[in-house]
């Protein structure tokens, strides 16, 4: 084992010494003598003499006249000469092509080879921009070529200055739209990226360009265009079957360094399909707990701490509508279908205005479109699983749907186990995904979605736990003009858990809570020109929580009902944002989101004594609000800002402030999370949640733009996130507020994370220091934790390491490796025990105070595919696993039982030995 | 109300043992072995009688409950005037005062030297008068008898209320032996069994209220001991001694804090326990912890009696014996039956004898035959 990982290791080491590629060009010599020549004249000849070909904006060189002298001289020093002391600088690519344009200089190290006419280092011509075009990546793929590429197409008519291109980036096969693919051209620098919907706007000035469009899963391609006013360009491209395994994050080549977004990281289904999990299974889940600042408690946990956040920190949607719990059988697994998802977009800092509500990030999950050409399908079979997806046009090109199902058949494997304990359990679990698109025209488009997840299990016991997600969304997207779109967007969340017992019939009972969120928002994209990208919107949700009922089972139950009042809250917000390029090298997101948040009635307010701790004992007064009165009202600006400086095309410096605000706490004092969680609205005693949090980050590329690194830092401060009393009771409690308190956090960490998305070696490697802190000193003594002072998180876990590595032996057969090492979990521990009080009493160490041993892991997997046919019945292959290889017995939970009067301490490991899985997938 | 957590954590254990390859392996870090022999101090001061002051030692989690004493210490009780009141050691590591009348208004502490020479003191605290027992009473409800204290104090000067109580019952075996098996053989008994006998138990519950929410500082019928009609407690006679004691704010939030720690122990599911030590310092080391909150304030108390009598007739009798009958009876060779001790001989029937455990024989098992001096 360990010699395969260093196997591994060297290979993924050894990739990056390997030198780059590169193309030598001989100068071209110009000769003449220009005198105050008008530029025009001055390109024309220079053209004429060097097969070279210019672009310049004729407006802008009007008034620019050419004194120069050259006898056979490189064209680089003519031009050099010829621009001194004036304000247009030059660039060259090595197609032939000069550009001359206005403002800062693009990339001065770039003309190497065209200003000196000495041979030239391979490497420096592997920094050129463009080297995303050159057979760079040692798979030895050939370039795809269609007509496409070489047709030049004539956009709009008439126009002058500028003008926007815009419209959707397509799969050729199935019509789906390709996400986050980028457009681009070179000269002038001008990109954009697809949105959800595939659809791009490019704001340029008229003229010619060759437009690249690379994208995740995509072959790269260009289009030529001739651009003389606003229009739209639909473009299609293929899908990159041959590097299934190889994972091209192409589209965001360099957007590590050039976009403008920090602390987000993406992720496609490709990559996760790659990272070994327990049960065979694409995990999405998984998969963000291996990227930087995103920890857990436990391996059966799939709540997310990210920088330091709680689990009830992060805003998780699925097609737009929020999630409460996505995970089935208690986080073992993430309730999505892997064949349906297209990724997933994790917003650590710099959560953009859109988003609201959550204080620690924004795990935004998107559905595949579907096939928009012909009925297609995948599924796959494993260990304790199965799924099956079908997707295909309904009106061909113009709509589709996917739907999507997973099953589990653990109730089987149980009824197989012959044992009486496990003859009264079961364990069951399903998710069902429908999503449909349809096109209505050019300008119209909507998308729908349902989804439900549903788990049902019942442990040796009388007792059956059940948990339901609902949620639905139905987004209707219009396009004003290519400078202005818009999605309204209605969406619909559930979740409710449902506990019951019916072993004895005086005391059988059923438990029950649940929260329906329906939710509305319009936002808007604006594109005023290449220099601005505006967001607004506005968004509203109605949370309505019924928090919990105990009531009888059956006739003869004995059980007095207990139903708590419901629960209702609004929640409004306001957003806009401007991403300004101020220069090329430098630019800013600005963004305000100002949301307001009111407890509505009918609801009864409990008051307590002032200055005390709030027990029952401390209750004062009740107040009643009469259905429709607001409760308590909380608002507040949300700020969002962020700031990219380019030091040169391979690397940059990023900032950001986010301010972040939440109205909803989830209720758990366990440390993991637990389907009996309960979420509770900010009313007026339990105030809102306040995150701050400042973010720096530097960005380089490597080995022209394969691998990216970067290194992060934040620093985050959380106001009044919930802590809990000292024996705390959550569940059917009338007046929680006597058993929480408001707590302050602070996070601090460095990430530094190195990518390496193409060739044979990918992968990636993340290492963070953080750290995160709790202080609950406000309040009485008897509140105080920890004598009030600041003392580790539950999760806070300093030292996290993870490498990801694939290795591709050849198309068919390629392996994974999981390296996951982290410090243990603090906890809090008994150290000593005495009598006091007529009884023997313990005496804890401070609050989390140690720590479990710590946690390391290494996960293989092999996968293997298919014949490469094009034309076959269906498309196969089979992951073979192992997780957990060294059989590293990982402590789950410590805990401590009297025996015979003696404590004793034990560790509980979930996957305590090597777990070998297999999984069948198919295609067709 | 709250069937439904520990429930669900059991399960999640459960389910781990059930679907995965999960191993639970002994966890035993240094730090649970490591000795930590602290002083804990366990009494109050009582400003109007005899102070009782428990020393004894905290010990590991992973050794087995053997309380170690404090002998041999020196305490006293000092105001801040430095007047001092002597306690002195009479069992093992329980140490008294004579009777004290203690001066309200001024301030007491604990001051302890141990015999190794390492010097302990409380926070200095306020006395405070605990308020009389209105009333203790009982009443038998359908689920069981409910034993209530109610209490008050016209100069709302107590407010936070402790309180403690000790049970005694009659116990009456079932059987009288009238023979014994002395040197391999029968013959009739020469000292009978008790035929009575008195449990006695100090409950370990902490029992707490406070008034500060209230207009008035009115304690009304709060339930201090509920016991099942079934419990054997109720077969003959019962009574409950009821202490009560006032408390200040902080000594409420320490018994607050203690009584939620005992309710569990520290798993990933339960709620988190939170350090307590008290308000007893180490004067000769900072880092030395002791443990203990020694408060001053007087003690009122008040004892009932329940008469079995007294309850409803439809309750059933529970002796606790009915194990024992009817006794068996040994036939033939029955000497080394008994030679193994694990029965008694009861009496003596045709062509052999009835036979007991000792637990049912010798009420002595379960409490004590000496009459309290109450009864």
């Amino acid at each position: 084992m360990k010699q395969a990982y260093t196997f591994v290791l060297l290979l993924f080491f050894g990739l990056l010494a390997l030198p780059g590629h590169g193309q030598q060009q001989p100068p071209k010599l110009v000769s003449g003598a220009f005198n105050h020549t008008p530029f025009g004249q001055f390109v024309g000849q220079v053209e004429a003499q060097t097969g070279l070909k210019f672009y310049f904006d004729p407006a802008a060189v009007d008034s620019l006249f050419v004194t120069v002298q050259a006898q056979s001289q490189p064209v680089a020093t003519v031009l050099e000469q010829a621009l001194q002391n004036t304000k247009f600088h030059f660039t060259t690519d090595n197609e032939g092509r000069v550009f001359v344009y206005q403002g800062k200089a693009i990339e001065p190290m770039v003309m190497a080879d065209f200003l000196s006419p000495q041979p030239v280092e391979a490497s420096d011509v592997a920094a050129r921009p463009d080297n995303a075009d050159l057979p760079a990546t040692p798979t030895g793929r050939s370039r795809y070529v269609s007509a496409a590429e070489y047709k030049v197409y004539e956009i709009g008519s008439g126009g002058t200055g500028r003008a926007t291109l815009a419209g959707h980036i397509r799969d050729l096969k199935s019509g789906e739209p390709v996400i986050g693919a980028s457009i681009y051209s070179e000269s002038p620098n001008v990109g954009a990226s697809t949105d959800q919907f595939g659809a791009y706007s490019l704001t340029l000035p008229v003229g010619r360009y060759d437009l690249k469009i690379r994208g995740v899963g995509i072959k790269n391609t260009t289009r030529k265009v001739v651009l003389r006013g606003n229009g739209k360009l639909e473009i299609e491209t293929e899908e990159d079957i041959v590097t299934l395994k190889e994972v091209v994050i192409e589209a965001e080549k360099d957007k590590n360094v050039s976009g403008m977004q920090m602390g987000l990281e993406k992720i496609d289904i490709k990559t996760m399909k790659q990272v070994p999990t327990a049960f065979g299974e694409t995990d999405l889940l998984r998969v963000v707990l291996t990227l930087p600042g995103v920890k857990s408690v436990g391996e059966g946990s799939t709540g997310l701490n990210v920088r330091g956040g709680a689990t009830d920190q992060n805003l998780i949607l699925f097609n737009d509508a929020t999630l409460y719990n996505p995970s089935h059988l208690f986080g073992f697994f993430s309730a999505f279908n892997p064949d349906i998802l297209q990724g997933v977009e994790l917003y650590k800092s710099a959560i953009p205005a859109k988003y609201g509500g959550r204080l620690s990030s924004v795990l935004d999950i998107t559905t595949r479109e579907g096939n928009k050409k012909k009925l297609a399908g995948s599924g796959g079979i494993g260990p304790l699983t199965s799924r099956l997806t079908l997707e295909g046009p309904l009106v061909k090109d113009k709509s589709a749907f996917i739907v999507s199902g997973r099953a589990s058949y653990s109730d089987w494997i149980l009824k197989q186990l012959n044992d009486k304990n496990f003859a009264k359990s079961s364990a069951a679990f399903y998710d069902l995904t429908a999503y449909v698109s349809h096109e209505f025209n050019d300008k119209n488009s909507i998308y729908a979605t349902a989804y439900m997840s549903s788990d049902r299990f019942r442990l040796a016991s009388d007792t059956t736990y059940r948990y339901l997600n609902q949620t639905a969304s139905l987004k209707w997207r219009h396009t004003f003009n290519n400078k202005l779109y818009g999605v309204l967007t209605g969406a619909y969340s559930h979740y409710d858990y449902n506990v019951s017992s019916d072993g004895n019939k005086v005391n059988a009972y059923e438990l029950k809570y649940s929260i329906d969120q329906p939710a509305l928002r319009a936002d808007f994209s604006f594109f005023p020109n290449s220099r601005h990208t505006v967001d607004f919107g506005v968004s509203s949700q109605f949370y309505r929580i019924a928090p919990g009922s105990f009531t009888p089972l059956g006739d003869k139950s004995l059980v007095t009902p207990n139903v708590l009042p419901r629960e209702q809250g609004l929640e409004s917000a306001i957003y806009a944002s401007d991403r300004f390029d101020i220069t090329t090298r430098f630019s800013l997101s600005l963004g305000l989101r100002y949301s307001l948040y009111q407890a509505l009635g009918p609801r009864d307010v409990y008051q307590y004594a002032p200055g005390e701790s709030r027990t029952e004992n401390t209750l004062l007064d009740t107040l009643h609000y009469a259905s429709g009165k607001t409760v308590a009202t909380y608002h507040g600006p949300e700020y969002r800002v962020s700031a990219r400086y380019s030091l040169n095309d391979r690397s940059s410096v990023k900032a950001g402030y986010t301010r972040t605000r939440q109205y909803i706490h989830q209720l758990t004092n366990t440390a993991s999370v637990s389907p009996t969680d309960i979420w509770k609205l900010s009313d007026g005693n339990v105030r809102p949640q306040i995150g701050d949090q400042f973010s720096v980050g530097y960005y380089r590329n490597f080995k022209s733009n394969t691998i990216e690194a970067s290194i992060e830092t934040y620093y985050k401060s959380l106001r009044d996130f919930v802590d809990y009393k000292s024996g705390a009771t959550l569940v059917l409690n009338p007046h929680i507020e006597t058993d929480i308190i408001n707590a302050q956090g602070k996070a601090y960490g460095v990430e530094v994370f190195v990518k390496k998305l193409t060739g044979k070696v990918n992968g990636w490697v993340s290492y963070t220091y953080s750290r995160s802190l709790v202080r609950a000193n406000a309040g009485t003594p008897a509140d105080m934790i920890n004598g009030g002072a600041y003392y580790p998180s539950n999760f806070d876990k300093p030292h996290d390491f993870t490498m990801v590595g694939n290795y591709r032996f050849s198309r068919r057969f390629s392996s994974s490796l999981n390296f996951t090492y982290s410090t243990g979990r603090p906890i809090t521990l008994p150290l000593a025990e005495y009598y006091v009080g007529n009884s023997l009493r313990v005496y804890y160490s401070d609050r989390n105070a140690y720590r479990v041993p710590d946690y390391y892991r290494v996960d293989l997997a092999l996968n293997i595919e298919g014949n490469h046919k094009v034309k076959k019945l269906a498309h196969s292959s089979w992951t073979v696993g192992v997780y957990n290889l060294t059989g590293r017995r990982n402590p789950y939970s410590v805990y401590f039982k009297a025996t015979n009067g003696q404590i004793k301490g034990y560790q509980l490991s979930i996957f305590g030995q090597p777990i070998p899985t297999v999984t069948y997938n198919f295609k067709f | 109300m709250r069937p439904a957590f520990p429930l669900v954590c059991r399960g999640l254990a459960w389910l781990l043992v059930l679907l995965l390859p999960a191993c639970v392996d002994p966890y035993s870090p240094e730090i649970l072995a490591a000795k930590r022999s602290y002083l804990v101090v366990d009494g109050f001061i009582n400003s109007q009688g005899v102070t009782t002051i428990k020393l004894s030692r905290t010990f590991a989690i992973t050794s087995l409950p053997k309380v170690p004493n404090e002998t041999r210490a020196t305490v006293y009780i000092e105001d801040t005037a430095g007047a001092r009141f002597p306690l002195a050691e009479g069992a093992t590591g329980t140490y008294t005062s004579a009777y004290l009348m203690l001066t309200t208004g001024r301030t007491y502490r604990l001051r302890i030297a141990t015999a190794a020479g390492v010097l302990y003191a409380s926070d200095f605290v306020p006395v405070k008068i605990t308020p009389p027992l209105d009333a203790v009473d009982w009443r038998a409800e359908p689920t069981g008898l409910g034993i209530y204290v109610s209490a008050h104090d016209d100069t709302k000067a107590t407010q936070y209320y402790r309180w403690e109580y000790e049970e005694t019952w009659e116990i009456i075996p079932p059987f009288s032996p009238s023979i014994e098996f002395v040197n391999n053989a029968i013959r009739p008994i020469r000292v009978l069994y008790p035929a009575q006998c008195w449990g006695n138990e100090r409950a370990a519950a902490i029992q707490l209220a406070k008034t500060t929410a209230l207009s008035k500082d009115i304690v009304s019928d709060l339930l201090l001991r509920r016991l099942a009609r079934t419990s054997d407690r109720l077969y003959r006679r019962y009574s409950v001694l009821v202490q009560q004691h006032a408390l200040t704010k902080e000594e409420y939030a320490y018994w607050e804090l203690l009584r939620k720690n005992t309710e569990s122990l520290g798993t990933l599911f339960d709620p988190q326990p939170s350090q307590l030590t008290g308000n007893v310092h180490c004067l000769s080391n900072d880092a030395e912890l002791a443990f203990g909150f020694v408060g001053a304030h007087s003690l009122a108390q008040k004892r009932i009696f329940i008469e079995r009598g007294q309850l409803p007739f439809d309750w059933p009798f529970v002796s606790g014996y009915e194990a024992c009958v009817p006794p068996d009876t040994a036939k033939g060779n029955y000497i080394p039956l008994l030679r193994t001790g694990f029965v008694v001989p009861v009496s003596e029937v045709r062509d052999g004898i009835t036979v007991a455990s000792l637990d049912c024989v010798d009420c002595r098992r379960r409490g004590s035959a000496n009459r309290p001096a109450f009864w």
